[in-house]
């Protein structure tokens, strides 16, 4: 039997060890785009250069440009310990080439195959593949104990590689923000995980939002039963046919919800609240978006607010135009300096604005936002600094079902 | 196997025109992304001339279905038919219109199919497309027929990230994000538009265009194309160009929207 030489396993275990940093680092890769991937490097796509290897491996693995700086942190790690960029071919492409993996099945292999199968001759691709997929498979249980293959990426190493970003950014208060995010991560629950509740109430508020409307721009697809037949009766019973819009909700909703630490108490309000804007399915469109204590120049997808996992609020602006009717939910109480400073957000970017221009460019450009907030003070409280300049610049509710309801009136009156 | 190069009216770069052979030899789709303006649309008939392919557009609206990339049934005109007693009632196949991906497919030469603004369509539109882009072929219910691609088109997709694409069908393209040009290249990019462009001039309204483009609340930021127009109404209008920053003369022509200009202008006073 033919032995591995070490550098070859140690290549072939770097090439598999990139799969997963990928994937550790965020990026859902699946088998088909792995194996894509060989596919083109079989064919030589990638010339012999590690840059044409990055382009290659990113235009076929990553498809979305939020997701190239997840990508470069992985490839980064795994190939940064190289010297020069042709050691590192050479490398390379001895680990890449195709053949490498039909010479790791050895001689003997080759013939034991041979005997059992009896009309074997070459390793041909899909064999290669199903090699390919055992040995992914092996390496996996060796090294991650098979987390990585079973539901959704791990959360924890996710969650870490989030906290590093933020840690940089911060600097001297890394001490106090990662116990946070310690508690954060226990704490925080992801609105989707569908616990089912019965919330007729916010439910039927929410119905309220509704302007119906037949002047949309989409075709006439629904048959007109009724001037059909007046138009057939016209026509002196010959068929005449006529077609209408339908009649849809024209109501767009976007919902901005705070899931910073001072909300945690609310976690199952807000669950409420989300799951009955998802269940209500009359809308045009619905967009939940996530923040940290105020809003800054990215909105998380999800309310675990970590890095990466969010989308530019300038792309919402130039994205979502002033028609959406707007619901922050949030408890508005930043301390002053996270609503007034430029330096206010110590957990992501702010785009050199503070939370309080941010908020500023909300009102510019949104018609109609409410906000909800679970603990307004009732009447006129001075001392609560932010809540008092968030309540001028948004009508404020507080969130009930009274409150809702009156929200609701608010967004869809002209006033 | 051939390979797409640049073309005299189009300059690809490098990665640009290793994504789109990529794709052509792993017969998957490519699927391109980028601002608008930034020249997604030309890549494909940049693509189709370099390669000498036909080009097929399928322009996706708001309201379009996968459906009607495929085939359509006109079944009101059948009926039509049917009560005037026209001839041929019987003869589905005759009310049986192929949409743009059917054309691609039943066409004999290969052709580049380029699915243009994908994102436009509802959320459920690529998924709904998947088996049709994996497979190359459809079935005709109503005449029993198959319709499979007699030379695998190369599909090329634009998407101005509207909306988010469902993982699944994104897993089966080729991604190349089109980067907005910084200005050094958009200077090249101006002057082979404008090759006798004043050097002031030049400087002064790409300073404004960047300017503008920075701004946070912009609805629509401006693009390339827009910025080339601009230059020529300035050329053609002879403005002076110590004017320009201060007056944003035709500044209609690189922001359209009327909040972006009430904005613009509430920044100037």
């Amino acid at each position: 039997m033919r032995c591995e030489t070490p550098a070859e396993r140690n290549g072939i275990s770097m090439f598999t060890k990139f799969f997963y940093t990928c994937r550790a680092k965020g990026l859902r890769i699946a088998l088909t785009e792995w194996l894509a991937l060989q596919e083109a490097l079989e064919k030589g796509l990638a010339g012999s250069s590690l840059t044409e290897f990055y382009y290659l491996a990113r235009m076929i693995l990553v498809k979305s440009e939020t997701d190239f700086d997840k990508f470069d942190m992985a490839f980064e790690e795994v190939f940064k310990g190289v010297q020069s960029e042709n050691e590192i071919s050479k490398n390379m492409l001895r680990w890449l080439d195709k053949s490498e993996l039909i010479d790791m099945v050895d001689e003997e292999d080759r013939f034991r195959m041979n005997e059992q199968d009896g009309i074997f001759t070459d390793l041909d691709k899909d064999e290669v593949e199903a090699k390919f997929k055992e040995r992914l498979r092996d390496q996996d249980s060796e090294h991650n104990g098979g987390s990585f293959w079973i539901g959704s990426m791990g959360k924890t190493s996710f969650g870490n590689a989030g906290g590093n970003m933020g840690g940089i950014r911060v600097g001297g208060q890394t001490g106090y923000q990662s116990a946070f995010q310690v508690i954060g991560a226990r704490k925080y629950r992801d609105f989707r995980d569908d616990r089912v509740l019965e919330n007729r109430q916010f439910q039927l508020a929410l119905r309220k939002l509704r302007q119906f409307s037949t002047k949309l721009d989409i075709p006439k697809t629904e048959l007109d039963i009724n001037g059909t037949v007046d138009k057939t009766c016209n026509n002196g019973g010959c068929l005449q046919i006529v077609m209408e819009r339908p009649r849809k909700n024209a109501v767009k909703l976007l919902l901005l919800m705070d899931s910073g630490g001072t909300m945690i108490p609310y976690s199952s309000l807000l669950n409420d609240l989300f799951q009955s804007v998802n269940k209500s399915n009359h809308y045009k469109d619905v967009k939940v978006y996530y923040f940290h204590n105020c809003i800054y120049s990215k909105l998380y997808k999800t309310p675990e607010c970590e890095n990466g996992e969010w989308i530019d609020t300038e792309w919402m602006f130039r994205n979502l135009d002033s028609d959406y009717k707007v619901i922050i939910v949030g408890d508005a109480a930043m301390a002053p300096e996270e609503l007034y400073s430029t330096t206010g957000n110590y957990r992501g970017p702010n785009g050199g604005l503070s939370g309080y221009e941010w908020l500023q460019l909300m009102k510019r450009h949104y018609r109609k936002i409410v906000w909800l907030n679970p603990k307004m003070a009732p009447g006129h409280a001075p001392w609560r600094e932010a809540e008092t300049a968030v309540k001028a610049m948004f009508p404020m509710y507080k969130l009930t079902v009274d409150g809702l309801n009156q929200a609701m009136m608010k967004l869809i009156s002209n006033k | 196997m051939q390979q797409f190069e640049s073309t005299q009216e189009y300059v690809a770069s490098e990665q640009l025109m290793a994504s789109v052979n990529v794709a052509i030899a792993l017969k998957k789709p490519l699927l391109i992304k980028g601002e608008p303006g930034t020249g997604k649309t030309m890549l494909a008939q940049a693509v189709a001339k370099s390669l000498g392919k036909k080009l097929i557009i399928w322009n996706i609206k708001s309201t379009t279905k996968a459906q009607d990339g495929l085939y359509m049934y006109d079944t009101i005109q059948r009926l039509y038919d049917g009560q005037f007693g026209e001839e041929g009632v019987d003869d589905i196949a005759r009310y049986i219109k192929l949409g743009k991906l059917g054309e691609a497919f039943d066409s004999d030469e290969q052709v580049i199919l380029l699915i243009d603004e994908i994102d436009k369509a509802d959320l459920e539109f690529p998924n709904d497309l998947l088996w049709e882009l994996d497979q190359m072929e459809f079935y005709i219910h109503e005449t029993k027929r198959t319709v499979k691609a007699k030379q695998r088109p190369i599909v090329i997709i634009t998407s101005n990230a509207e909306k988010e694409l469902p993982d699944a069908f994104l897993r089966r393209c080729i991604f190349h994000y089109i980067d907005f040009p910084d200005e050094a290249l958009m200077e090249e990019i101006v002057r082979t538009h404008h090759p006798d462009v004043e050097e002031n001039l030049l400087k002064n309204a790409m300073d404004v265009f960047y300017r503008i483009r920075s701004l946070k609340d912009i609805r629509k930021k401006p693009s390339t194309s827009e910025l080339i127009d601009w230059i020529n109404a300035l050329q053609i209008g002879g403005i002076p160009a110590n004017k320009i920053k201060a007056e944003l003369p035709f500044v209609g022509v690189i922001v359209k929207k009327d909040e972006d200009l009430e904005g613009l202008q509430q920044r100037l006073n």
